[in-house]
């Protein structure tokens, strides 16, 4: 009896230590053929409920603490949810003083102003992360899976191209440096916002996109400059995104967005 | 059986992680004071964003047909749910709560679909934990 029960204390105490050795080695982050860090896949995807069936019943409140379902304050609830969200965001572009004015004015008229809400193009880098990276060697392409956009961006060390319009993503080069892929931005369109809050910029935009592989994780980081309407850069808290591992999971096409509504707004309530 | 768990898996990836297109208010668009309730036939079920629209053919005692357009929320976020389009009855004559637009036009935002046989379908706001008005 004595014999088993301590080889199985032993067999634990093994155990936690391969645990606790694990814990502190280095995880894995592939590399490229090229010696790059690896940034292939579908990153950031959240998995989904299987689809109800047709003839079943459905019940979904969107929730908004507080505000009971018959309440007459549910629009204003709804509205007000996303408001508090992002006046909660940990930190905000910071105009000059001589701009603040225009953003309050835009921001006001959100409802009508945005150029998102006419389904123009977000832009880099309100459209956040790419939904899926491809990597080739001298480029990558980045697919986003819920606008149907994609951006080609090259690594072999070219400069900016001198001969593009301004776009809504603008003109990217990126560069590896260790487990790091930096992407550079310039050559922005004026007509995209950078947040839901009359974030305006100038063509002086300068993105600068940290994609950082830590194993199954790739750390997406952003910094904003604005020489022209900041005061100073904004640096976007970085957002972690987990690699999809299910062989099945592939981006399908999103529907289009056709805009309805704009004839039919009758105030000026913020979303 | 096998056929079906493939295609459960297949669309295992949403690709939302932050909103792909903006959204105005509901508030500005939709009166909460203006309940109407609709008898009609869904003659499409439009799958776009930045919102989901059900076009609804209403017919009065008459006979006279009125066509209403319904809106909800948006594709992504209705998957995130388990609803898809087959969800929405194109095709079916259904009873709907809705809230009238503010500027009177025949459109509303979509609450509740009954259909036939007594299911529903009710997309809506709020915590029932809530105190009751």
């Amino acid at each position: 009896m004595s014999v088993p029960r301590s080889f199985s204390a032993l067999v634990v105490a093994l155990a936690l230590l391969a645990r606790s050795t694990s814990a502190q080695e280095p995880v894995t982050t592939p590399r490229t053929a090229d010696g790059h860090v690896d940034v292939n896949g579908i990153w950031g995807a959240a998995a989904l409920p299987p689809p109800v069936n047709p003839n079943d019943s459905i019940k979904f409140l969107f929730p908004v603490p507080g505000v009971h379902p018959e309440s007459k304050d549910v629009f204003h609830g709804f509205d007000n949810r996303q408001v508090e969200a992002r006046a909660a965001a940990p930190n905000k572009p910071e105009y000059k003083a001589e701009h603040l004015e225009r953003v309050k004015y835009l921001s006001d008229r959100q409802g009508v102003l945005d150029p998102a809400f006419h389904c123009r193009p977000q832009g880099v880098p309100r459209m956040g992360p790419p939904s899926q990276i491809v990597q080739t060697p001298g480029q990558v392409v980045f697919l986003y899976g819920a606008s149907n956009l994609f951006r080609v961006i090259p690594t072999d060390g070219r400069p900016h191209r001198a001969d593009a319009d301004p776009s809504y993503m603008g003109d990217s080069v990126g560069r590896f440096d260790g487990n790091t892929l930096i992407v550079d931005v310039t050559n922005f369109i004026e007509d995209t916002w950078l947040g839901s809050d009359g974030y305006f910029h100038s063509e002086n935009l300068h993105v600068v996109e940290r994609f950082t592989r830590n194993g199954d994780t790739l750390t997406y980081a952003v910094t904003v400059e604005d020489p022209s309407v900041f005061a100073r850069p904004w640096v976007i808290a970085p957002r972690d995104l987990k690699l999809s591992k299910n062989p099945a999971d592939a981006l399908v096409e999103a529907p289009p967005c056709i805009e309805q509504d704009s004839g039919h707004i009758m105030t000026l309530d913020h979303h | 059986m096998k056929k079906r768990l493939i295609a459960a898996l297949a669309l295992l990836v949403t690709v939302l992680s932050v909103r792909a297109w903006a959204h105005h208010s509901f508030a500005a668009e939709y009166d909460i004071n203006k309940p109407v309730t609709l008898k009609g036939t869904v003659t499409k079920v439009d799958w776009i964003n930045p919102h989901v629209y059900l076009h609804l053919d209403v017919k009065d005692a008459a006979g006279k047909v009125t066509a209403w357009a319904l809106t909800t929320y948006s594709p992504a976020s209705l998957r995130r749910i388990g609803a898809t389009r087959a969800n929405f009855g194109q095709g079916q004559a259904v009873t709907v709560l809705a809230y009238h637009a503010k500027d009177g036009s025949n459109l509303a935002f979509l609450r509740r679909m009954t259909f036939a046989d007594g299911h529903t379908v009710e997309l809506w706001i709020g915590d029932e934990n809530a105190k009751a008005p």
